[in-house]
Parts: structure tokens; C-alpha cells; sequence
């Protein structure tokens, strides 16, 4: 049963300090206002969420400033009637929402006789501000990154479209984290459906806490045990807009600088920023490279197991020596050898994520080069399953969207072992499986094969921005993902 | 959403059916028509498509009158029993196809690409495959072979190119030596590699622009037709009549004796048996789902799943069955060229009849009812 504020101040502040007992980082104070400074008010804030070095200069102070000016009999009319001249702030008619207010980094304020909470915003919880983004590196374009603060992201995003058709639906997702999750749309672009269908989504669930966006994709998935992430993620606003742009929708989650896109499909994994700010013949060149590196990072090692113990007959005598010649000495089966070799490259993967930056530069040298070479040298590996695992971990690299290379990371391990026991067929196998389970996978009704299935839904138009990206005046057309009758993109003016 | 509507555009059933019919004929007919006709075959594969092209007239045709599904339609045209047994005549097509389909995958991943694999194993992993493609409708399934089709037709048509230096145009001739029967038996057994084409008549409730199904038939045949002749061509430019004639799958021991340029992959027919070991099992695929389709409307099911494994499991046995008794492949091609066919025909005719005299029938009452308006 919610408790509401009442007019009698005590009352309140008894009913708020249970509330907030044993909280040391809430601040409560009691204030005087007034000309006679004889009416009583009380502020609670969070510690470090409120200006206390330049208190007179915050909103807060500036609005008891301007209370102490006025005469006690004043004080309540004057709240009622200028709630809303005080910048964004906002009454409260319990106790439990008041002090939900707060949780958001603002001040509360009650005033004796007033029988409302006030929130009054004021510089909010510590953030990092805009930064650089570590991933998706853009060789032209903006750097700008998300940060942790969803305001400020969707004002990132807001400040690239400045269209009132762009729309913030706030939610909320957590019992106990209260996190502010966002979707931002363009109004005017998207399939109604899909906004409808996230909604649905993320009402289905309670969950205690909700600390990253990456929670609320895992929740909101349809096919939880596809190793192939449904939603796009992006720490660059410039790409957020991009795909606001396109019909798509934004989903922002407090304290996460990942933003979540939807729909999603293979080719949006692939496409990168700079692909629209580069020239189409880079554009397309590097597209290409990233589909044959999204391929290759799933079956390189699992091509050559194929080649080099199942079907020699395919490589040229010169060559076949040569591998034959590297790998005297060597203990293990090629397969085995493959797998250590994989399991020693994520091991070096996972040991330079998780140490401190200069840190983990140092281990990608030590383990490369010289873990490498000495078991090169010791012979526990051939050089060439080094070259294979290196040009794997390239090509894995080299797949823009980290979510979407880790499921070629996984698959690469079933590949190795369907290759290494089953040889080419192992690798048509493979192929066919995947092909299946990404044929039937859909990111909300997008086939994720898209646009190289599905194509005739937009009259063929979205193929020309797949393995090749045409020139701009080629994609006058937004893709299908947008409402039919609102995809014209561009437009010559006569 | 509008994706999860459940039906499949002309382009997916363009190339479903291209790479259905294409996968099994290109690797079988070769060796047949030049065993029975030598470079006549050429013939037989124009006659073959004639005979294709009057069983599409005649698809059509039912199409055309077919409202909601092809069952209904039989159903509707002469009978519930009459209709309940061509759906088993249909199924029993279907299931002995996915059977012969997989024995021929299963011997070629043997022959070329494990040699040392058991028969089941393959052919468990293949059937288990085929499950999973078929447990999601057909969407999926159309998914993947709109999408494998220029992956499968590029190197194909970079291959066959390179093929071309090795064709002795004087293995062509002698031209128009074989007899009557030859040819005739020779087209039937090319019209026999195009009877999966049947499937689009159970395909519009599944189509997005089913009146042109029939279309994508006919496209699809011709294409193939095209393709089956020009590889038909250069095998006997390669080989010749006689050891044509002898060679089990030709056109992959072609593929091996094709040179890349640049030299650093010496033989490619391992990576080649890719092509048909997609398109053989997309024909397999076909046959799976289509004899699920036909159990599942006969019986009603709401899911597919006991339709489905009830098909795996007479496929699967008929896949061992091609392979331990090679008697049962005669019968098979004496199934195929003096039921299958015939039935097929005869089926197409008899609706069209039906609905000709059902027509007629119709037509007649109502100048009955106007009559009498008239005269009251």
C-alpha cells in the first residue's frame, strides 16, 4: 500500500528516513526558508549526485534561494503555483514514488504544508561523459561513442536527427534496478508491428536487475540457443542514427554504452559506418573481405584438417610436401594439434581482455611470438597450423560486430571437428547445418538471410547494398525493414 | 510480422525446382542417354523437355482450378476416396524418390568424399539434416536454396568453361543413328528426372503469386534442359560415346580433369561433388517435405512431426534397401517408367475431365434454371 505525502512535514520526513534507514550515502537535511527563516523544508539527495561544492550556483540552491526570499504565508502557493518554472522538476504524491525520483540521482524536496514530493534535477549520478569508442573504429567519420548515461545517448542521437519524428519511448526494466531502458525510433519510418512486438517483448519478463543492455537482449530473443545474436549492438551513435534512418529501431539501456538495434540480419553485422562515408569501390572491397572473413573465421582450420588428412589429391605435390615436411616431429594428430593451438589462441584472447590495457598488448606479443615460435621450435606445433590459427584470428578480427564474430568462434571448434572426422563431407555437413539454422532464423520477422532472401519484398532493391555497396545513387531506396510507402531515401532536386 | 507469413516468392521456387531436378539429372542422364543413343541424346533431352512442357500445360491447367490446396482440389473433382488414394499415390512417389535420392547422395559421398564411411552413418546424417531443414516449414527451406543457388552456379559455369579446351567436336557425330525406340526410351527417362516438378501442385497455398507457379515450371525446366545439354556435350566432346556410356557419374570425373589456372589446386572434383551434394539434397529435402505434406493434410496433423519421422523412416529404408539389393533398383526404374509416369499423366487428365464435366454439369443446370425462369 503506497504511502502518500501529507501536508505535515514530520510526518513525511518520519516516513522517509524508515524508508532510507541505514543508507550513508543518502544525504538528508532539514532547511529553513523564508524571509524569517522560520518555515521548515527537507532535502534528501543522493551523496555525490548533487553539487556541493557549487550548491548556491545548482538548481537546488538556487530554488531555496529564491524560497528564502520569500515571506512564510508564500511559501506553499508559491511551490504550487511555479512547480513547473523549476527546470524539469516534478511532484510526487507518494512516498514510494518520491523516493524512486531520487533514485534517479536527483534531489526531493518537502516543504511543511505541502502535501507533494518536489524532484529537482540537478547534475545526477557520476558518468564518464562522451568518449571515444574502443570498437567499431571508423577510418572516416565521427568518434563519438555511447556512454553509461541514457540521456545522454539518446541525446547523441537526437543531435544527429534533428527531426521531431524521432520518438523516445521510456521504460523501465528491473524490480530492484529500476533500469531506464529507451527505444528510439523514427516515427513516421517504422513497421508499427515492430515497436509493438519490442514493447510485448520487454513487458514478458521480470527480472531483479537489469545492469547492461546485454541482459535485456539475452531476455527478449526468440531463439535463446542460436549462437547468432538477434539484436545489432553499437557503441556509435553515428551508427544508432544511421539505423533509425533505415526504420529500424534504437533500444538504449541505462548504464550500458552498447545500444541494441533491431531488426538485425547478417548483413547488418557486416556493414560498417564508414561503408556510407567512404567511396563505393573501397566500400564494396572491404565489404567483400568482411563476408569472406565472417566465412573463413567459422572454417578455415576445418578446411585445412579437410585438405590435409582427407583429401590430399586436391593440393599440388610441391605444397603437399611441404606440409608434410612441417609437420615431422610432431606428436599429435593434426586435429589435436588444431584444437590446442585454437584453445591456446582464445586463452591468450581472453588473458589480454581481462588485463589492464598496456598490459594486454604485452600478452598478445608474449603469446603470439613467443609462445608461438617456442612451440614451434619444441615441435609440439607445425608452423603451418600457426599460420592457419593466426589467419583465423584475423579473419575473426576483421568481423565489424564483436557479438556476431564470437558465433564464428564457436562454430569454428564444431567445424574442426566435423572436418577432422568427417572430412570435406564434415565440411559440407557443416555448411549445410549452418545454412539451415541461420535460413530459419528471423530477428523480429526479418529473415536473418536478408536481403539475399526474402529479396523480392522490396522489389530486389536491397541487394544492392550487400556484398557490394553501389554508389549512393543506387540506394534511393531505404531497406525493407522501413514502412512500404516511406522508403524513398533520396531524391533529386530537378 | 510481415516475414512470418509463411509464403515463398517465385524466385525461391524458381530455384528450389531448378536445383531439384538439375542436381540428379545432370549426374545420371549423361551416362544413360549415351549408353542408349549416343550423341542422339541431345534429342532425347529436347524431346524429354517437350513431354516436360505438356506436363507442366497440364499442372497448369489444374492450377488454375485448384482454390485452396491441391488435396481439396482432388477431393472436390472425384471423391474423397478417389482423391485419399492419389495423395497415396503421390506419397509413395515422393517417399521412394527421397529413398533413391538418398542412396545416390550416400553413394556419392562414399565414392568421392569418405571411403572409408558407413553407408548408415551417411545416410542418418543426411536424413537427420534433412529433419531439421523440414521441421520449420517451408520458408526455411526455400531460404536455402534461393541463397545456395549462385554459390552452386558460379563455379559450375567457371568450370564447365574450362571444361570446353578439352571437347573433341568429332565425339558429336554420327548424329540422328539411333533407332525409334532409343530415342523414345531415352526422352521417357529424361521426362522421368523431371517428374519432381509435380511439387508445384502442392505449393500454391505455400506461394506468394501462385497463378504463375506454372511459370517458374516452365523456367525451371528450360534452364535445366540448357544446362543438361551443354554438359550432356562436352562430356561426350570429353569422353566419347563408349566410355560415357560406362561411367557412373561422368560429370565429376569431368570435374577432376579440369586444370585451374595458376595450378595450386591440382584436381577439383572433391570440391565439386559439393555442387551436386547441395543439389542432390535439395531434391531429398523435396521429398521429405513433400511426403510430410501429404501425410500431414491426410491425416490432418497439427504439427508435422509424426508425418514427418513416418517419412524419414520409409525413406531411410528405402535408401538401404537401393543399397544392399541392387534388384530393387530395377524395380524402382520399372516403378518409375511404368507407374510413376503413366499415374501422373493419368491423374492430370482425369481432374481435368472432372472438372470438364463438372463444368458442363453446371453449365447445364443453370440453362435449366433460366429455362424455367423463362417459361414461368
Amino acid at each position: 500500500m503506497p504511502v502518500l505525502v501529507t501536508k505535515d512535514l514530520k510526518e513525511n520526513i518520519q516516513q522517509f528516513e524508515t524508508l532510507f534507514s541505514d543508507c550513508a550515502d543518502i544525504k538528508k537535511r532539514k532547511i529553513k526558508v523564508g524571509q524569517k527563516l522560520e518555515q521548515e523544508c527537507y532535502i534528501a539527495y543522493i551523496e555525490v549526485a548533487l553539487s556541493s561544492t557549487d550548491w548556491k550556483d545548482s538548481a537546488v540552491g538556487k530554488f531555496l534561494q529564491t524560497l528564502r526570499d520569500l515571506p512564510e504565508e508564500d511559501l506553499v502557493s508559491y511551490v504550487e503555483q511555479n512547480v513547473e518554472d523549476i527546470s524539469d522538476s516534478q511532484p510526487f504524491e507518494t512516498i514510494e514514488d518520491a523516493a524512486q525520483g531520487m533514485l534517479t540521482g536527483d534531489a526531493l524536496f518537502f516543504l511543511n504544508g505541502y502535501d507533494k514530493a518536489l524532484k529537482i534535477p540537478d547534475k545526477g549520478y557520476p558518468g564518464r561523459g562522451v568518449y571515444e569508442t574502443e570498437s567499431e573504429k571508423v577510418i572516416r567519420g565521427s568518434n563519438e561513442g555511447f556512454s553509461e548515461s541514457v540521456k545522454l545517448n539518446t541525446a547523441l542521437i537526437r543531435k544527429r536527427l534533428r527531426s521531431p519524428h524521432v520518438k523516445v519511448k521510456e521504460s523501465f526494466a528491473g524490480r530492484r534496478t529500476h533500469t531506464n531502458v529507451d527505444l528510439v525510433y523514427m516515427k513516421d519510418l517504422i513497421h508499427p508491428g515492430m515497436l509493438e512486438e519490442i514493447e510485448k517483448r520487454l513487458g514478458e519478463f521480470e527480472i531483479d536487475g537489469a545492469l547492461d543492455s546485454g541482459i535485456i537482449e539475452q531476455l527478449t530473443e526468440k531463439r535463446k540457443y542460436s549462437p547468432f545474436p538477434q539484436f545489432q549492438t553499437t557503441q556509435r551513435p553515428d551508427r544508432a542514427a544511421m539505423a533509425i534512418l533505415e526504420g529500424r529501431i534504437v533500444l538504449l539501456s541505462d548504464n550500458s554504452p552498447v545500444a541494441l538495434i533491431l531488426p538485425a540480419t547478417y548483413n547488418t553485422f557486416i556493414q560498417t559506418s564508414d561503408d556510407y562515408y567512404s567511396r563505393w569501390e573501397i566500400a564494396s572491397f572491404t565489404r567483400m573481405l568482411r563476408y569472406l572473413a565472417s566465412f573463413l573465421a567459422m572454417t578455415f582450420p576445418g578446411l585445412y584438417l579437410a585438405m590435409t588428412n582427407f583429401h590430399t589429391q586436391i593440393l599440388p605435390t610441391d605444397l603437399l610436401l611441404s606440409l608434410a615436411a612441417a609437420r615431422q616431429g610432431v606428436p599429435f594428430p593434426a586435429v589435436v594439434e588444431v584444437i590446442l593451438m585454437e584453445l591456446a589462441f582464445e586463452l591468450l584472447r581472453e588473458a589480454g581482455v581481462r588485463l589492464p590495457g598496456a598490459n594486454g598488448n604485452t600478452i598478445g606479443i608474449v603469446g603470439g611470438l613467443i609462445i608461438g615460435q617456442a612451440a614451434v621450435d619444441a615441435n609440439i606445433v607445425s608452423p603451418i597450423v600457426v599460420i592457419v590459427v593466426a589467419l583465423t584470428a584475423l579473419c575473426s578480427f576483421a568481423v565489424p560486430n564483436e557479438e556476431f564474430a564470437t558465433a564464428f568462434r564457436i562454430l569454428k571448434f564444431f567445424f574442426i571437428l566435423l572436418c577432422g572426422s568427417l572430412g570435406f563431407f564434415g565440411f559440407l555437413v557443416g555448411i549445410l547445418a549452418v545454412l539451415i539454422h541461420l535460413s530459419h532464423l528471423e530477428s523480429f520477422g526479418i529473415p536473418y538471410l536478408a536481403p539475399f532472401v526474402g529479396a523480392d519484398l522490396n522489389g530486389y532493391r536491397d541487394e544492392r547494398d550487400t556484398f557490394l555497396r553501389l554508389p549512393l545513387d543506387f540506394l534511393k531506396k531505404r531497406p525493407v525493414y522501413t514502412r512500404e510507402g516511406a522508403r524513398t531515401r533520396l531524391k533529386w532536386k530537378k | 510480422m510481415f516475414a512470418e507469413n509463411r509464403k515463398i516468392s517465385l524466385r525461391q521456387v524458381r530455384r528450389l525446382l531448378i536445383l531439384d531436378i538439375f542436381g540428379w539429372s545432370s549426374l545420371m542422364i549423361p551416362g544413360m542417354l549415351s549408353s542408349m543413343t549416343g550423341a542422339d541424346g541431345i534429342f532425347c533431352l529436347l524431346f524429354g523437355m517437350a513431354g516436360g512442357m505438356i506436363l507442366l500445360w497440364l499442372m497448369k491447367k489444374n492450377l488454375q482450378y485448384t482454390q485452396k490446396n491441391y488435396y481439396d482440389y482432388m477431393k472436390d473433382m472425384v471423391g474423397q476416396i478417389p482423391g485419399d488414394l492419389f495423395m497415396v499415390f503421390y506419397f509413395l512417389y515422393f517417399v521412394t524418390l527421397c529413398g533413391f535420392v538418398l542412396y545416390q547422395t550416400t553413394v556419392l559421398v562414399l565414392t568421392w568424399l569418405l571411403p572409408e564411411g558407413s553407408y548408415v552413418w551417411v545416410s542418418f546424417l543426411l536424413l537427420a539434416l534433412a529433419a531439421y531443414g523440414t521441421l520449420r516449414g517451408i520458408e526455411g527451406r526455400a531460404r536455402i536454396y534461393e541463397i545456395l543457388f549462385w554459390f552452386l552456379g558460379i563455379p559450375l559455369l567457371v568450370m564447365l568453361f574450362l571444361a570446353l579446351q578439352e571437347v573433341r567436336t568429332d565425339y558429336w557425330t554420327p548424329i540422328v543413328s539411333s533407332g525409334k525406340t532409343e530415342l523414345i526410351q531415352g526422352s521417357i527417362s529424361f521426362l522421368i528426372f523431371l517428374l519432381p516438378l509435380t511439387a508445384i501442385l502442392f505449393l500454391k497455398p505455400f506461394c506468394r503469386k501462385s497463378e504463375k507457379l506454372a511459370d517458374c515450371g516452365k523456367w525451371a525446366l528450360i534452364l535445366v534442359t540448357f544446362m543438361d545439354l551443354i554438359i550432356y556435350l562436352i562430356l561426350l566432346g570429353v569422353f566419347g560415346k563408349n566410355t560415357l556410356g560406362v561411367l557412373r557419374r561422368p560429370v565429376i570425373t569431368l570435374m577432376g580433369m579440369v586444370n585451374l589456372p595458376g595450378g595450386f589446386f591440382t584436381r577439383q572434383d572433391v570440391v565439386m561433388t559439393g555442387v551436386w551434394f547441395f543439389a542432390l539434397f535439395a531434391l531429398l529435402h523435396t521429398g521429405i517435405f513433400q511426403s510430410t505434406l501429404i501425410l500431414k493434410e491426410m491425416f490432418q496433423e497439427a504439427g508435422n512431426r509424426y508425418s514427418m519421422c513416418i517419412s524419414l523412416f520409409l525413406a531411410g529404408m528405402a535408401g538401404i534397401g537401393f543399397f544392399h539389393n541392387t534388384f530393387l533398383l530395377e524395380v524402382y526404374e520399372i516403378y518409375q517408367t511404368w507407374i510413376v509416369l503413366p499415374g501422373m499423366i493419368g491423374i492430370l487428365v482425369i481432374l481435368l475431365l472432372a472438372h470438364q464435366i463438372k463444368a458442363r454439369g453446371r453449365n447445364r443446370k443453370g440453362e435449366d434454371a433460366s429455362c424455367g425462369k423463362n417459361i414461368s
